[in-house]
């Protein structure tokens, strides 16, 4: 009453060829009984009997090679239904076996969401070996499957082919790729630009020292940005001291060493940790403990090249303040157009834990203290 | 298949004398299908009563008889017929046993028969089964051959707690079988596999049975091949037959002739959701009435899941 094609062996092979029959017609078979040894691209396979019943006929000899989905082997279940003729609802009836369950997964089983990927990826599901509970195929085990594009040539062997040495990476340099790309994956980045007008300033070159106290200035006017953030555990920490992270730039990477409570040192002391921190960062002598725990950061980026930036915040802090090349812009003064010296900054800050509103009220204390002659 | 019920009840009878059958017009004329013809001659007004148009009190009438050691057999004439008999099904038959912890058990089985296709008038062709099976302590048995009929119905008498049997009309003759009369009962609670498959499997019950083979035999001459089951209980549900299919052919659809909404159907896709979701390899798709009352019957073949409409379901299955 049945026909049993040639399965798709999960090798995704087109044909297979008969090895030898383990079967004869009017044979008895049980589930799961050697029916028919096949020899594939790959391998010789036993073709399991898939359900008990009465052979009926053979399709193809020892050596004939057959399609993958032609029939193989008819079965008759051997039940006689009078006169029933032999394709009648009838005779299906009567064949009813009462079910008992206890069988397993004869298919992959896979997420659902796996199975739609895979589908649209065009990757046989039967090929992949689930790496998830039980063999459950995961979104994972698709995505390893697909073809989709190999990964970059590796960079290595182009580099022997063109005779130069690559630089692995190490100290700083190793330090600074590994905290970028937590801090990329991990922080809602915002940034706010803006101009401070510093004409007025009496002394045109102190940068550093009148960012950090516009710095400490905003700390005290917007709270909110010199904080730690941890989303673990859902809190904020609005800290006390400022702990300001500054930007070194060495021959050997990026260096942030930190200078401790800018809001209680006097500018002198400011200058002198300035240069001290400055002077260790390139001959690499800097403490670890001077690495550690700021609670803000300033890039004063402006003495090499570049107005605004995209500056990166680094967890646990949850702002960064650039400041970019000074320069005489045309503004408008009152009515008329004037040549000012301006400041351009852009404070980057971590949309998860500080508004659009807390940024723009630190940046606009920072650009008030900055736009005092002194 | 109405002569076979009629032999089940006479072979019961015969080896179990508190066996008793009530029921409008089950004596004299022997029931409005003759699902009850001669028993009344052969074993006496005592054990084949008639009673009056009134379902509520055959209903509490097998009840109080079941209380009392007798193990009656009530016929209420169409499934649209049963609703005044649901406060007696519900509040007594299915807690019985609930109710005096065990001591008295409620030993009835309610007959009716269901669905339609035989161009009936209205309240003649109701499949409102879902109704039952949401209840506790009832269960719900609905065969699907004359063999079937005969060897559940012997089981269902001999149970100790309440059957609800549903006879489709559309099969009392609509196949012949011979069905040998040994008093051999069928297993309760269990399904039965009608055909063996490994393409997808098809889950149904009573008289779509037939349309559900039909669409079997069209798609097996498309190379397509589907396993059936006849579900048999639809309360409890043979979970196991069901999710061992499943794990096996990785598709399910489920035909059944009463309204979608709610069907006994939407608990079987539940149960294999949560028992083999990760076996899918597409999604559960069900053929079923319409959610609306079951129509008159100019229009019932368009109610009734048609065979091509099984086939479509399967095709969109495996196209998946």
């Amino acid at each position: 009453m049945g026909t049993f094609r040639l399965p798709d062996l999960g090798e995704g092979l087109a044909e297979a060829e008969i090895v030898a029959w383990h079967v004869k017609v009017g044979d008895r078979v049980a589930v799961d009984q050697p029916m028919v040894s096949v020899e594939t691209a790959k391998a010789v396979v036993e073709v399991p009997a898939p359900f008990t019943g009465t052979i009926s006929a053979l399709h193809g000899a020892a050596g004939d090679i057959i399609p993958t989905g032609a029939p193989l082997i008819d079965f008759d279940d051997g039940t006689v239904v009078g006169h029933m003729p032999p394709t009648s609802v009838e005779e299906f009836v009567e064949s009813a076996t009462i079910g008992n369950g206890g069988g397993t997964s004869a298919r992959g089983r896979a997420l659902p969401v796996a199975r739609a990927l895979a589908k649209r990826l065009g990757v046989d599901l039967a090929g992949i070996a689930g790496t998830g509970r039980g063999g459950l195929v995961t979104l994972d085990d698709v995505l390893q499957s697909a073809h989709v594009p190999a990964s970059p040539p590796a960079i290595t062997k182009l580099a022997a082919q063109a005779g130069i040495q690559p630089q692995p990476l190490r100290g700083a340099r190793r330090a600074m790729a590994q905290t970028m790309t937590l801090a990329r994956d991990q922080i809602a980045l915002s940034t706010v630009c803006d101009d401070a007008d510093i004409d007025a300033w009496k002394d045109p070159s102190d940068y550093m020292l009148r960012l950090m106290r516009a710095i400490a200035g905003a700390c005290r006017a917007e709270p909110a940005l010199n904080a730690w953030y941890d989303p673990a555990d859902n809190c904020r920490v609005l800290l006390k001291h400022i702990d300001l992270g500054v930007a070194v730039d060495t021959a050997d990477g990026l260096l942030v060493p930190v200078i401790r409570d800018i809001a209680n040192k006097s500018p002198a002391a400011l200058g002198a940790a300035l240069i001290g921190h400055k002077n260790a960062a390139h001959q690499r002598t800097t403490p670890a403990e001077d690495l550690r725990d700021f609670t803000l950061i300033l890039s004063n980026f402006g003495t090499l090249a570049g107005r605004y930036a995209t500056p990166q915040v680094v967890p646990p802090a949850v702002a960064i303040l650039g400041a970019g090349k000074v320069r005489r812009d045309a503004v408008v003064v009152g009515d008329a157009i004037a040549a000012r010296r301006r400041m351009p900054l852009s404070l980057s800050f971590d949309h998860r834990c500080v508004t659009g509103g807390e940024a723009c009220r630190f940046l606009a204390a920072v650009i008030a203290d900055l736009q005092e002659a002194e | 298949m109405v002569e076979a019920i009629a032999m089940a009840h006479g072979w019961e009878m015969r080896q179990d004398e508190r066996v008793v059958v009530i029921g409008q017009d089950v004596g004299a004329n022997g029931g409005v299908f003759r699902a009850t013809a001669g028993l009344q001659e052969r074993f006496g007004k005592d054990r084949v009563q008639d009673t009056p148009l009134a379902e509520a009190m055959i209903a509490g009438m097998a009840v109080g008889m079941s209380a009392q050691g007798l193990k009656p057999v009530a016929e209420i004439q169409f499934m649209g017929f049963l609703y005044p008999a649901l406060d007696q099904i519900v509040n007594h038959m299915s807690r019985m046993r609930y109710r005096t912890r065990g001591r008295l058990t409620c030993p009835v089985v309610m007959r009716m028969p269901h669905g339609g296709g035989i161009h009936a008038p209205e309240h003649h062709s109701e499949s409102t089964e879902t109704m039952l099976c949401h209840v506790p302590g009832i269960r719900v048995v609905c065969p699907s051959s004359p063999a079937r009929a005969y060897g559940l119905l012997l089981a269902a008498i001999r149970d100790p707690d309440p059957v609800v049997f549903l006879e489709p009309v559309r099969l009392y003759r609509a196949m012949r079988q011979e069905v040998v009369d040994d008093g051999r009962a069928l297993p309760l609670d269990k399904a039965f596999i009608l055909r063996e498959g490994t393409d997808v499997t098809i889950v149904t019950w009573g008289a779509t049975t037939i349309e559900t083979l039909r669409a079997v035999a069209e798609l097996d001459k498309e190379g397509v091949s589907a396993e059936v089951i006849d579900l048999a209980t639809l309360s409890p549900i043979d979970s196991a037959t069901i999710l061992a299919s499943v794990a096996k052919t990785g598709r399910l659809v489920i035909v059944h002739e009463a309204a979608r909404n709610v069907g006994v159907g939407a608990e079987i896709a539940a149960i294999v959701a949560e028992h083999a979701l990760y076996d899918l390899q597409a999604p559960i798709r069900r053929v079923a009435g319409f959610d609306t009352v079951m129509p008159l019957f100019k229009l019932e073949n368009d109610y009734i899941p048609s065979v091509q409409r099984i086939v479509d379901a399967v095709q969109l299955t495996l196209a998946d």
